[in-house]
């Protein structure tokens, strides 16, 4: 290797360049940043199940750091137009591929149509990664300890895959197949995920409980409801952190529907909990706490969700 | 001595100022240089791979295409490099003791998982990296004990069988007959504690690079350490060069917190390689192999009991410790520097006749551990803190109250300790008395009970201890250790253009020093604070030096500084007293300026300077002197460092989760020299300590392997895990020590976690449940409840 001592400005950003790539840590790839979906779909369909589509990089850059992940070439889709949007499209959320979470966190559609999201938000991580990662590289991720995999599947989610082949949309409760899977084949990628949006007299509660501000989510509960004659009425509730994937848990759903959400209604949602949860233990938590922590969450969220619905729903009944 | 009078008492000093540390505008706007920041022509690096057993036979080592990756030169085992170095040996004068000796690459076996086994030697890192990929090692796995107490037994099998036993380490520390002590006591109390094992986790990695001079047959290494000097010492003989060609330079270096505080293989092992390949040889570690490789901390099981009489008074304590020292001994503070500080600091700064601690140190397939701010001491004073805490609820007593009654007084000094320790003369209760006003801690227990009868689980608690600090030739910091901790010298130059520099044995890695040990020579030279430069970190400074650790670079540096910079000024003032034709004891230096008080004449630092070393034949040469000095300092005992930490916090009754509500630290070091340094510190150290007692834990599962391999699993404190922290500086003098100085860059992590384990004792009293195991997670939390299988004390009332 040779290196250039002294000289002009160009030349000293060569050799700091070299540097830099003496450092690296990952196994050697290509590259490639492509403009359009049909290209990134046609580098994607080349590299025969070994490319990766890099978005902000928060997930993949430690795994590819960590040599856990080995693709033959990162296919960057930073530069294609048009996916760094988050859109209301009739009573969906539309939100693009190089959508980042300072984006989402801070965007007015967002926040009118989603306040879950927007309040969910606040638990991603700290402002680095909020600035460089995105909506729809972490719901590929399929972590089920983040929140936009979660959001996701509790929102009635659909993840817009691409490829070569054309479109497919994919309901999230099909696309989360375990922790890190999801159900792209090798040649599809995410180009957008479509959430509901939330009626403007829905109630909503999340609660999230991490050891440190922005870690990965011990146990999180989330909740919306709406209030019709006093009772809860079109119940949602999703959780993560405590399975292989995001939940959304209808028989939980089913117990809290058509009841007041009173506290003896949410101490059988506590209990049922325990029953069907089956979090793992690692080193930061037992199942046995894990699930002790879902009941303690999904009272606290449900209580929120209803004081909300509740001043919102007699406004509503017309 | 030097003459004084009152022109010179109103002067303003710079000693208790808070000067803006001199080091920051380069270390804050990125041109500061680390290792890593070195890119000497011809460089090659090194990836290491590392043991993936936690004891098994190296069985055969297949390197397969390793060569074909473009750019790899070498790959080395432990057998390539058994002609070219010896080991280090951390030896003690302990009796019993076996010195694990330390090579840079596993021979034979390996004994964690992290250990190094074979190095490649790439033109980049990257090549080096991909190369690795193609070396496959067989292994015979081995039995092993990775608990403590399993390894501890007689049949466990042996980590290293030249030792004969897993527990190298066995001592003992007595005064009195404590079992009777323990007979005649009114009340006991009694716990099983444990600190679990911790990692330094400094920003910057471990850093290494090695430069071969041919010309002059020298090797340089460039370390992340903290204590080069000891590190040219150790490697002068591993490698068999005389200092003059053996040279050891800590750069900036980014924190170490006493992870970077020993020798490592890879230091040994970059020195071999560039000699052995005449290039430059860098190693930078990653996370993943500073939390697996780096020394680590704690470990200790503290079975403890206090014995108390019915008024109050302490009368004996006994413990039984077994330490967790991992796989290997540590240069140069042998595996017995953790263990053997327990049991020193257990009694504590109370007054307490009888004692007995009994350690027992015993290898497991682990990282080694070694220093990390504190030293036993965050350990002991855990331990002690909540017996002195258990005791004052059995009493019925205010805790406060029952330390003031046994904290040994004012008049009590110099007070030795039951295990031994000399406490020289240290605010003890008046740290108390400071961190209660602070607080107003009765109306603090007020609201506390108003806020338990709103059900909130809201508690106290407190934590006061002593350490040793500035501590001098009479002890070694490692129990029996051959090298000398106890002296630190400076020398200071002025020099043709009248500019001053300080050369010191030190290697500030974030302490400040520059600037502090700059203040002290502002205030004995008469110089301006910009003229000095601080020289430390460099092997070659000094003939003899061991860097900074041990809470020692204040007392000692700031003793030699003193001492050096009283010789030069009298120098200059001769000098000046020619030149100016007046009395010497009419003369003294201020802002670089010899002003006389009996005549309008000046003369600056420079002017003389240019007088002795240029103008030949300005001064007769049987007068003319050179403006140096060097002076070597030894505080011989050292000197106490005393704190109370108060914590309140609240526990969600739910969650579990721990909240820190008021944080109060009342501290005496002695003479302050820059306060805005001393409350960085304290801010930091208490950081850390929260972070020991909520939230780090290195974890090794049931088959050996290291759980917590990234930030994500190993969790530090961040800025919503740290509230404000009050802080009271009381500043005790200290007559026997120059300066005044006391160390304190240690005390917050010491303090902080036996305040945090009293307060969530005490937040959870009415549940009857006892804090003895750190980090106090929700989880642990949880446990407890659900278990209540220890009450919140095992003996019996009487």
């Amino acid at each position: 290797m040779n290196r250039h001592a002294g000289g002009t400005k160009r030349v000293e950003e060569v050799s700091f360049a070299g540097e830099v790539a003496d450092d690296m840590k990952p196994a050697q790839f290509d590259y490639i940043a492509p403009t359009t979906i049909d290209e990134v779909a046609a580098a994607l369909a080349a590299a025969e199940g070994e490319g990766k589509i890099i978005a902000g990089g928060q997930s993949l850059m430690p795994m590819i750091n960590f040599r856990l992940v080995k693709p033959t070439i990162l296919i960057d889709i930073n530069r294609v137009a048009g996916l760094d949007r988050i859109e209301l499209h009739g009573d969906r959320v539309r939100i693009g591929a190089t959508v980042r979470h300072h984006m989402t966190a801070a965007d007015a559609i967002i926040r009118q149509h989603l306040p879950i999201v927007h309040e969910a938000m606040h638990h991603v991580a700290h402002m680095t990664v909020r600035n460089r990662g995105t909506f729809c590289g972490s719901v590929a991720h399929a972590d089920p300890a983040t929140e936009m995999p979660m959001m996701t599947r509790f929102l009635g989610g659909t993840v817009i895959a691409y490829s070569q082949r054309g479109r497919r949309e994919i309901p999230a409760a099909e696309f989360f197949v375990g922790s890190l899977v999801n159900s792209l084949e090798p040649d599809e990628f995410v180009i957008r995920v479509e959430l509901d949006a939330m009626r403007p007299d829905a109630g909503w509660g999340f609660e999230e409980f991490a050891k440190r501000h922005g870690d990965f989510a011990l146990a999180c509960f989330a909740t919306t409801l709406h209030c019709v004659d006093g009772m809860a009425s079109d119940v949602r509730v999703g959780m993560m952190g405590v399975g292989e994937t995001p939940l959304r848990l209808e028989e939980i759903e089913g117990i809290i529907e058509g009841t007041d959400v009173s506290e003896p209604v949410l101490d059988m949602v506590a209990d049922r909990l325990a029953g069907i949860l089956m979090p793992n233990t690692d080193i930061h938590a037992s199942a046995d706490y894990r699930r002790h922590l879902s009941g303690v969450l999904a009272k606290r969220a449900l209580r929120a969700a209803w004081s909300r619905a509740k001043t919102k729903g007699f406004k509503h009944n017309e | 001595m030097i003459h004084q009078d009152h022109s010179v008492e109103l002067r303003p000093k710079l000693v208790g100022k808070r000067v803006k540390r001199t080091e920051d505008p380069r270390l804050l706007t990125g041109v500061g240089q680390y290792v890593d920041d070195m890119a000497p022509a011809g460089m090659l690096h090194i990836a290491l791979r590392r043991s993936d057993q936690p004891h098994a036979r190296i069985l055969n080592i297949d390197v397969g295409d390793a060569f074909s990756v473009p750019g790899v030169v070498a790959i080395y085992d432990a057998s390539d490099l058994e002609g070219e170095i010896k080991p280090a040996i951390p030896a003690s004068r302990m009796p019993g003791y076996y010195a694990t000796p330390i090579w840079p690459l596993a021979r034979g076996k390996v004994r964690f998982v992290g250990e190094p086994v074979v190095a490649i030697v790439a033109e980049s890192r990257y090549a080096a990296e991909d190369a690795l990929e193609h070396i496959s090692i067989k292994y015979e796995p081995l039995p092993f004990a990775i608990r403590q107490v399993d390894a501890a037994k007689d049949d466990a099998p042996l980590l290293h069988e030249e030792a004969g036993t897993n527990t190298i380490i066995r001592r003992e520390f007595k005064r009195g007959d404590v079992d009777a002590a323990f007979e005649d006591a009114a009340v006991t109390v009694k716990g099983r504690f444990r600190m679990t094992r911790k990692t330094a986790a400094a920003m910057e990695n471990r850093s290494y690079l090695a430069e071969w001079d041919s010309r002059k047959q020298s090797l340089t290494l460039y370390t992340s350490s903290n204590i080069p000097g000891v590190i040219r010492d150790v490697l002068s003989g591993c490698l068999d060069l005389p200092g003059t060609r053996m040279r050891v330079v800590a750069p900036d270096v980014g924190g170490s917190f006493g992870g970077k505080g020993s020798l490592y293989g890879e230091e040994i092992l970059v020195c071999a390689l560039a000699r052995k390949l005449k290039r430059p040889i860098k190693y930078i570690s990653d996370r993943l192999e500073d939390l697996s490789a780096t020394s680590q901390a704690f470990d200790e099981l503290i079975e403890a009991e206090l014995a108390v009489t019915k008024d109050g008074m302490l009368i004996g304590l006994r413990a039984d410790v077994i330490g967790d020292v991992g796989a290997y001994s540590i240069y140069p503070w042998t595996a017995a520097l953790e263990t053997v500080q327990v049991v020193s600091f257990l009694p504590g700064p109370y007054r307490m006749e009888h004692y007995r601690g009994r350690i027992q140190g015993v290898l497991t397939p682990k990282p080694p551990t070694g220093p990390y701010r504190g030293v036993g001491r965050p350990s002991s004073t855990f331990a002690m803190e909540r017996l002195i805490e258990m005791a004052a609820r059995k009493l019925g007593m205010d805790p406060v109250e029952f330390r003031r009654k046994n904290l040994v007084r004012a008049e009590e000094f110099p007070y030795r300790t039951a295990s031994g320790i000399i406490w020289d003369k240290s605010a003890f209760q008046e740290c108390l008395q400071g961190a209660c006003d602070h607080v107003d801690y009765p109306a603090l227990l007020r609201e506390t009970d108003k806020a338990r009868k709103e059900g909130r689980w809201i508690g106290i608690g407190l934590a006061s201890y002593a350490e040793l600090t500035g501590i001098g030739s009479r002890i070694s910091v490692a129990p029996g250790m051959p090298i000398n901790t106890g002296t630190e010298t400076s020398k200071i130059e002025i020099d043709a253009t009248g500019a001053i520099t300080a050369a010191f044995g030190i290697s500030s890695h974030g302490q400040g020093l520059e600037t502090t040990l700059a203040q002290v020579i502002v205030d004995e030279l008469g110089c301006k604070l910009e003229d000095i430069e601080i020289k430390h970190g460099d092997s070659s400074l000094v003939p003899m030096s061991s860097g900074t650790y041990a809470s020692r670079s204040a007392v000692l540096g700031g003793g030699a500084a003193t001492l050096a910079a009283r010789n030069v000024k009298a120098k200059v003032l001769r000098a000046a007293a020619y030149l100016m034709e007046q009395s010497v004891e009419d003369l003294d230096i201020h802002d670089g300026i010899v002003t006389s008080r009996n005549s309008n004449l000046t003369m600056t630092i420079k002017e003389i300077a240019t007088a002795v070393y240029t103008q030949m034949g300005r001064i007769p040469r049987d007068q003319r002197e050179d403006l140096t000095a060097s002076e070597t300092y030894d505080p011989y005992l050292g000197t106490a460092c005393s704190s109370t930490h108060l914590a309140m916090v609240e526990v969600d009754p739910e969650t579990y989760s721990v909240k820190i509500l008021r944080y109060v630290v009342a501290e005496d070091c002695g003479k302050i020299i820059n306060p805005m340094i001393v409350d960085g510190q304290v801010q930091g150290a208490v950081a850390q300590g929260i972070g020991a007692a909520l939230l780090e834990e290195i974890v090794h599962d049931d088959q050996g392997q290291a759980v917590a391999a990234s930030f994500a699993d190993y969790l530090v404190p961040v800025a919503s895990s740290v509230p404000d922290i009050g802080i009271v500086h009381i500043e005790a003098d200290l007559p026997n020590n120059i300066g005044g100085f006391r160390g304190m860059g240690e005390g917050g992590t010491i303090g902080a976690p036996a305040a945090i384990a009293n307060a969530v004792s005490d937040a959870l009293s009415h549940l009857g449940v006892s804090v003895e195991t750190l980090p106090v997670t929700p989880e642990r939390i949880f446990q407890m409840l659900r278990s209540k299988i220890r009450p919140l004390d095992a003996s019996p009332q009487p």
